[in-house]
């Protein structure tokens, strides 16, 4: 399943994503789906669910706020719970690129001489 | 598509969870679209970025059906989460079908010889001792003891064994989650 690695890292990154976000500051779900599609290119339909699940796992609340075309919107802010998984996560995911690219980036065995 | 045609089929597709969550989930979807209008853009488009309605809604009818299931392990927690996989229609799903159901009819056949043992170790226990079994009375008392605890244990293994099952095709359902696949697949998203 070639596809499936691009699948898992997107979908792990996904929720980090949204919580790195919401960090910096309260969002609504439309601009959280157009930046995440923008930049990583995840569809806009996936947002709803992910929210969802993360309102129930408790690291997400909602908030109703005036909004000045039509209806309220509602805004997610981070839980506490919400926000200790962005740190425990942040760090993980730090951890585990930099390992990665230090991989990519070795320098290439020489052509002539033979690896001890 | 249009608006209102995209929120009847999702709103179709959510029947039979809780009508407080379709009314949430559809009253997102419909923000989306205003939000993504007052942006500039076009109800035909907005909805192919969105995706197939009837895919979006099984795939919640699926997470909802697992929470539940990760939240309470109860016999028709398991039933409704397995439906709502099998819902899903995934291939990987149909082909791991038949497999499944051999797994599924022996953990049953397990229980209901665990429950037969249970039963027997009962009667041998109540009513060997008044046929003379050889070896006297204690011995039929302790046999049927020994075959009740036999029925509880494996009554208690082949629990856990399902346990384990159903932990399994929900981590299996979840890595092959096909949420992101329009955004991998654009062409297909649009179609319906």
């Amino acid at each position: 399943m070639p596809e499936g690695i691009e699948i898992q890292l997107k979908k792990g990154v996904l929720g980090l994503c949204v919580l790195a976000l919401l960090s910096a500051r309260d969002n609504y779900a439309y601009e959280i789906a157009a930046r995440l599609a923008d930049d990583i290119g995840m569809g806009e339909g996936t947002i709803y669910p992910l929210m969802r699940r993360m309102q129930s796992d408790g690291l997400v609340e909602t908030y109703l706020v005036e909004s000045p075309a039509g209806p309220s919107r509602k805004y997610y802010r981070l839980t506490e719970a919400g926000r200790h998984a962005y740190e425990a996560q942040k760090a993980e995911w730090l951890t585990f690129s930099r390992a990665v690219e230090t991989i990519l980036n070795a320098p290439a065995p020489s052509m002539t001489g033979e690896i001890a | 598509m249009t608006r209102a045609e995209f929120l009847t089929r999702l709103r179709r597709g959510l029947n039979g969870l809780p009508p407080e969550t379709i009314d949430e989930i559809v009253a997102d979807h419909e923000a989306h679209f205003v939000e993504a209008a007052a942006a500039g853009r076009q109800d035909p488009e907005i909805a192919a970025a969105l995706g197939n309605p009837e895919r979006l809604a099984r795939e919640v009818r699926v997470e909802a059906g697992l929470s539940r299931w990760e939240a309470e392990k109860t016999p028709s927690n398991a039933v409704a989460a397995l439906v709502a996989l099998i819902g899903l229609a995934s291939v990987d799903i149909l082909f791991l079908l038949p497999l499944l159901v051999g797994v599924a009819s022996v953990l049953a056949s397990l229980f209901i010889a665990a429950i037969g043992i249970f039963i027997g170790g009962g009667a041998a226990l109540v009513a060997g001792p008044f046929f003379g079994p050889p070896g006297g009375p204690l011995v039929a008392i302790l046999i049927g003891i020994g075959l009740m605890a036999m029925g509880v244990l494996m009554a208690a293994v082949t629990a856990v064994l399902t346990i384990w099952l159903v932990n399994f095709l929900v981590w299996f359902a979840r890595l092959h989650y096909r949420l992101l696949k329009p955004a991998l697949q654009q062409n297909e998203s649009g179609e319906i």
